[in-house]
């Protein structure tokens, strides 16, 4: 046999170790190659068009707009006829329509280098609002909120608004976003299975303690969440913390102020919440549930109540493309007789700060101009026209979801869904349950799923809970690379 | 014949050394750099850090803790996966009937070699949708399914597969489930390359011994496994690569990508957390520089230990 | 002594035991009788542990959404092709292939050719520098793709913007990254490979005149040919199963270009689909029509995918 070097024998840990050390040494020199490269490409500002009252926010002639549209429960069907809006008012431009669901693994890497007009973040790729607009990545949008109406020209884009939706857009100070969709999280059940049953809707956690163990004998679970993604049950829990310690509670939450996770009502909050945990309520392996699988089970009469925001039916209905005219054969999703009934959060106590009624009203389904985009006057004009009764009309009527753009949804006529809907937003009035923690902090967003799921899983108490809850705050207010908000 | 030699080498070189350092090393090189500022990945400017970032990792308690992962399945999993594809190669070669003088597999078994392959030859995507449902947590999922059927598990507790951090023998269950998932996806290549290799073992060897009263147990560990030590130490080193990724699985099956809280993170979740979600990128490439020296410093020795020795008939 | 290129040819051609056995009568042996039990017990367990959830995943593709969702056990209450048809056009899985299937025949031959190059040069050639470019090469196989991913777009959206046809979104650009990002281990793989062939033959081509490139590509390269196969089949299944890369990479510069996705990536899409519209008899049906080609094109070639992974053990 030929003599053949053993080449891996030379690889001896010692000259590997001599190795890193000597790449550690690199460093240094490698360093000031980063002014040259990290910093290198000036970015010239983009100028725009001539600004006319028929183009308010000037937008380039015969320029192109690059539009990414996430793809996910509102479909790519209705931005058309925002793009045809733009493109009649403006002969010449072209806006280009693209779709996606993978906003942040496609829209990060274009960032620094050819980001689009416009982005529709959204959906569980979503970029983080609050880190973009700390890097300096998002155009400030005052000059589209202050631009005329599509439709009147002497009202500004910002009155025509519902309210509290440029507040939701807002990050230090300014609005780098815009929220298009409107809706409310809420608690739903089947009325025509209560009706049948002779049980009333509770209004009280007492209520629902007392009316649990019919449920459970009539051999139903009580309760059934999105396990997986437990930022579902975080909406009612937070809720409920806020509805029963008042605003105040609210505020200190979100400005992460010392123990704000440790007061009575919090524990009073949790200590229901894992009391429906601990005799059973839940239905098993909840826990581990998607949001479908668990929308599902709930559909086909495995569980009573369900928490989930205003978009359920239309996630729910079978077929999902309304042009799309397959036979559901024994495939329909809501069972024929389900009357879809959103309730409000129940009052946890008799003395809740907060009165029956109050929800969570959002602004949701962001949309961001990009920093260094080519064409964002082109971009902020795509907004305006999704702001027009014609563009926001569309997008309620092929979505049955409700538009940020007052009166929108008007023409849209509807189920016990929509209808219930409607109640708990009118019932709201004034008592507004305001969470602003998750946009602020996508570190609390991510971190509060932990503790959630671990306390709807029985394998934490109402103390630990608490526990984690507080370090969590207690780390993003500590860690200096996180831009603090407060409200 | 020295002549053309040196143009030859620098011709042969030039097209692949090309290639990869502008696609390969250029972008980490970028890395290495950016792991000295504080860049977020969103925008371009990247102001200069020094030494922060390494230093933060020191005290970075969920990054140990994924460490630790990695190092759980640097452990086990190509310790289960070699030991399985050993025994399935050599019920499959040895394992069958046989008369005094023959030793042979078991009826079939080139039609188990197909089946037990078919995994690595699907998409991990694929995969993945697979055992996504198969874990399903209550009593609709498959494996539940069956097992409250039979009367196994109890129907108000279904097992909670990837959804459970309690321990098992000091690691969280979602990690176990997560090496099922692995293990079963990678049994079948190894098990043919080690099938492969007991073929290429002269029956002589075996039924000389057997002739002498050896049982097949004994000949496996007395012949087979010595003489298979080559294809194992390539299987330990690809599979340890593997080991210390991990990233498609954790991501794509349990909750919040490294949950449930935190208790499957390994090392690339968390840097692909920081990354791509709280837009530390100079954080997430002083991590990546990190791993890249751990794996360096593991994998050197992995190769030493492991080196190849010229096996001789 | 056996020469490793010896053993590693006559063990391609020798049958698998089994196969031999096949043509035997199987009577009652003496010894081994439990053992047989025993292993067809085990044997059987492990093949419906790998068969079973795929002919489920098939079942399913003839179900409708709610019926997966509800009782994902039983069988489908009809046949429902639709889901094919759903996933043909909107998951465009026959397009997914052929990008698929053009990438990988690039990304694969561009791989081994370069690599055996790389290889074989840095294998048997001494000169300044040789251990660097090794160590260069073997330092890329413990590096996570994703931490390169965003300088990687940058580079790519740079060269593009002067050569477009090298660009985002061509497959040029993809093979050429696939090539890079295989080559580690490849270099690895087949260094080892080249440095076990005896130099005799080598020394005798040379005295007979032959050129290092005539040596290279008319004696070495078919020495090395399980080897070859080898690492050839450790590439198609790595680049197969590459998702990360093709997602940032392969994204239209233009509203009017279609986006050259990989199948990994589309199913992927439909997985991520499925968590909006529900759809999971499309994501099943899509499954199943990218599960079965692959399947039969390794039935039909196992005979020589698993010889050649004799090639990889016998270096």
């Amino acid at each position: 046999m030929a003599s053949t070097p053993d080449t891996v024998s030379d690889l001896s840990r010692r000259t590997l170790l001599r190795r890193a050390a000597a790449a550690g040494l690199l460093a240094s020199p490698a360093a000031g190659l980063l002014s040259a490269c990290a910093t290198g490409s000036s970015d010239k500002p983009a100028t725009g068009g001539d600004k006319s009252s028929d183009n308010p926010l000037g937008v380039p002639k015969d320029s192109a707009v690059e539009v990414i549209v996430f793809n996910g429960g509102f479909g790519d069907k209705y931005p058309a006829t925002d793009q045809q809006l733009v493109q009649e008012k403006h002969a010449g431009v072209k806006v280009d329509l693209k779709f996606t669901q993978k906003i942040k693994t496609e829209m990060q890497p274009r960032f620094s280098a050819t980001p689009p007009d416009l982005i529709n973040n959204a959906g569980a790729d979503m970029m983080g609002n609050d880190v973009l607009a700390n890097q300096g990545a998002l155009l400030d949008l005052t000059p589209l909120l202050d631009a005329p109406s599509w439709d009147d020209p002497a009202k500004k884009v910002r009155d025509t608004l519902a309210a509290g939706t440029v507040d939701s857009g807002t990050l230090n100070g300014k609005p780098y976003a815009l929220n298009y969709v409107y809706g409310v999280f809420g608690i739903w059940y089947n009325a025509a299975l209560f009706t049948s049953k002779g049980w009333n809707p509770p209004k009280t956690f007492d209520d629902f303690f007392t009316l649990a163990e019919q449920i459970k004998a009539a051999g139903i679970a009580p309760w059934v969440h999105a396990g997986k993604y437990p930022y579902y049950m975080g909406w009612p829990l937070m809720d409920w913390i806020q509805k029963l310690g008042g605003p105040e509670q609210g505020r200190a939450i979100d400005n992460l102020e010392d123990g704000a996770w440790k007061t009575d009502e919090v524990k009073q909050v949790i200590t229901r919440i894992q009391e429906m945990v601990s005799k059973g309520y839940v239905l098993p392996g909840s826990e581990g549930l998607s949001h479908l699988q668990s929308q599902q089970a709930w559909l086909d009469g495995k569980a009573a109540f369900i928490p989930v925001g205003t978009w359920l039916e239309s996630e729910m209905s079978s077929p999902p493309d309304p042009k799309d005219d397959r036979e559901p054969k024994g495939g329909r999703k809501i069972p024929p007789g389900f009357e879809m009934t959103m309730l409000p959060v129940w009052d946890v106590t008799g003395g809740d700060k907060m009165p029956y009624g109050a929800a969570r009203t959002y602004a949701a389904e962001s949309w961001v101009v990009p920093a260094k985009a080519k064409n964002p006057q082109g971009g902020m004009e795509f907004l305006r026209a999704m702001l027009s009764k014609a563009g926001a009309g569309k997008f309620s009527e092929l979505t049955k979801a409700p538009t940020v753009l007052q009166g929108g949804a008007d023409a849209v006529t509807g189920s016990t869904a929509l209808a219930s809907i409607n109640n708990v937003i009118k019932g709201v009035g004034s008592n507004q349950i305001i969470v602003r923690i998750n946009d602020w902090y996508a570190d609390f967003y991510n971190g509060h799923q932990g503790p959630i799921g671990e306390l709807m899983a029985g394998r934490s108490g109402v103390d630990k809970f608490m526990d984690d809850m507080q370090r969590l705050a207690d780390k993003i207010k500590k860690d200096s690379k996180v831009k603090k908000q407060s409200r | 014949m020295r002549h053309g030699r040196g143009r030859f080498v620098a011709g042969f070189l030039a097209a692949p050394l090309a290639v990869y350092l502008i696609f390969m090393i250029w972008p980490y090189v970028q890395t290495l750099m950016y792991s000295f500022t504080s860049w977020g990945g969103f925008s371009n400017e990247a102001p200069f850090a020094g030494l922060d970032n390494y230093r933060q990792l020191l005290s970075d308690d969920t990054f140990q803790a994924a460490l630790l992962h990695n190092v759980f399945f640097l452990v086990a999993l190509p310790l289960v996966t070699i030991l399985l594809a050993l025994f399935f190669a050599f019920l499959l070669n040895v394992g069958g009937r046989g008369n005094r003088a023959g030793v042979r597999g078991v009826f079939g078994s080139s039609v188990y070699k197909v089946i037990f392959f078919f995994p690595q030859v699907l998409s991990v995507a694929i995969i993945v949708i697979l055992w996504d449902a198969l874990y399903r947590t209550d009593g609709q999922g498959l494996i539940n399914f069956l097992l409250i059927k039979l009367h196994l598990v109890d129907p108000n507790h279904p097992l909670q597969f990837v959804n459970d951090p309690t321990p098992f023998l000091g690691v969280p269950k979602v990690l176990w489930w997560i090496l099922i998932v692995v293990v079963w996806a990678n049994v079948g290549f190894y098990l043919v390359l080690f099938s492969a290799a007991m073929q290429s073992i002269s029956k002589d060897i075996y039924e000389a011994a057997m002739l002498d009263g050896a049982t097949r147990v004994h000949t496996f560990f007395r012949i087979t496994l010595p003489l298979l030590r080559d294809s194992v130490s390539v299987a330990w080193v690809y599979i340890g690569f593997v080991a210390l990724d991990m990233f498609v699985w954790i991501f794509a099956l349990t909750p919040q990508q490294g949950g449930p809280n935190h208790a499957s993170e390994v090392f690339a979740t968390v840097l692909w957390r920081e990354a791509f979600t709280r837009g530390q990128f100079g954080y997430a490439c002083a991590m990546g520089v990190a791993m890249a020296i751990f794996t360096l410093i593991l994998g050197a020795i992995q190769l030493t230990a492991t080196r190849r020795e010229r096996i001789e008939l | 002594m056996t020469t490793v290129s010896d053993t590693a040819s006559t063990s391609a051609i020798t049958p698998a035991p089994g196969e031999r056995i096949g043509l035997r009568r199987p009577g009652r042996g003496e010894r081994g009788g439990v053992l047989n039990v025993f292993s067809h017990a085990i044997l059987v367990c492990w093949g419906l542990m790998v068969a079973l959830p795929l002919l489920w995943a098939v079942m399913s593709a003839f179900k409708t959404d709610a019926e997966i969702v509800r009782d994902p056990i039983g069988l489908p209450d009809g046949l429902h092709w639709e889901n094919f048809t759903t996933a043909w056009t909107t998951g465009h899985i026959g397009d997914l292939f052929l990008n698929t299937v053009i990438v990988m025949a690039g990304g694969v031959a561009g791989t081994m050719l370069l690599g055996a190059m790389a290889a074989y040069v840095l294998a048997r050639y001494d000169f300044p520098g040789n251990r660097a470019i090794y160590y260069l090469f073997i330092a890329g196989l413990t590096l996570p793709i994703f931490l390169a991913i965003v300088p990687l777009y940058k580079v790519v959206a740079n060269i593009g913007a002067s050569f477009p046809w090298l660009g985002l979104n061509s497959y040029l650009m993809l093979v050429i990254v696939y090539i890079a990002f295989s080559l580690p281990f490849t270099v690895f793989f087949l260094h080892s490979f080249f440095r076990t062939l005896p130099t005799e033959i080598a020394e005798a081509a040379i005295m007979d005149g032959a050129t290092h490139t005539k040596l290279f590509f008319k004696v070495m390269l078919p020495m090395a040919k399980p080897g070859l196969i080898s690492i050839g089949i450790f590439n198609v299944i790595g680049q197969w199963n590459q998702w990360l890369l093709p997602t940032v990479l392969m994204q239209p510069q233009s509203g009017g270009e279609e986006k050259h996705a990989m199948l990994a990536q589309g199913l992927i899409e439909l997985m991520v689909n499925q968590g909006y519209q529900g759809d999971y008899g499309a994501l099943f049906a899509g499954t199943t029509m990218a599960m079965l080609p692959i399947l039969i094109v390794y039935v039909s070639f196992q005979r020589q995918v698993q010889a050649g992974l004799t090639g990889a053990t016998l270096k």
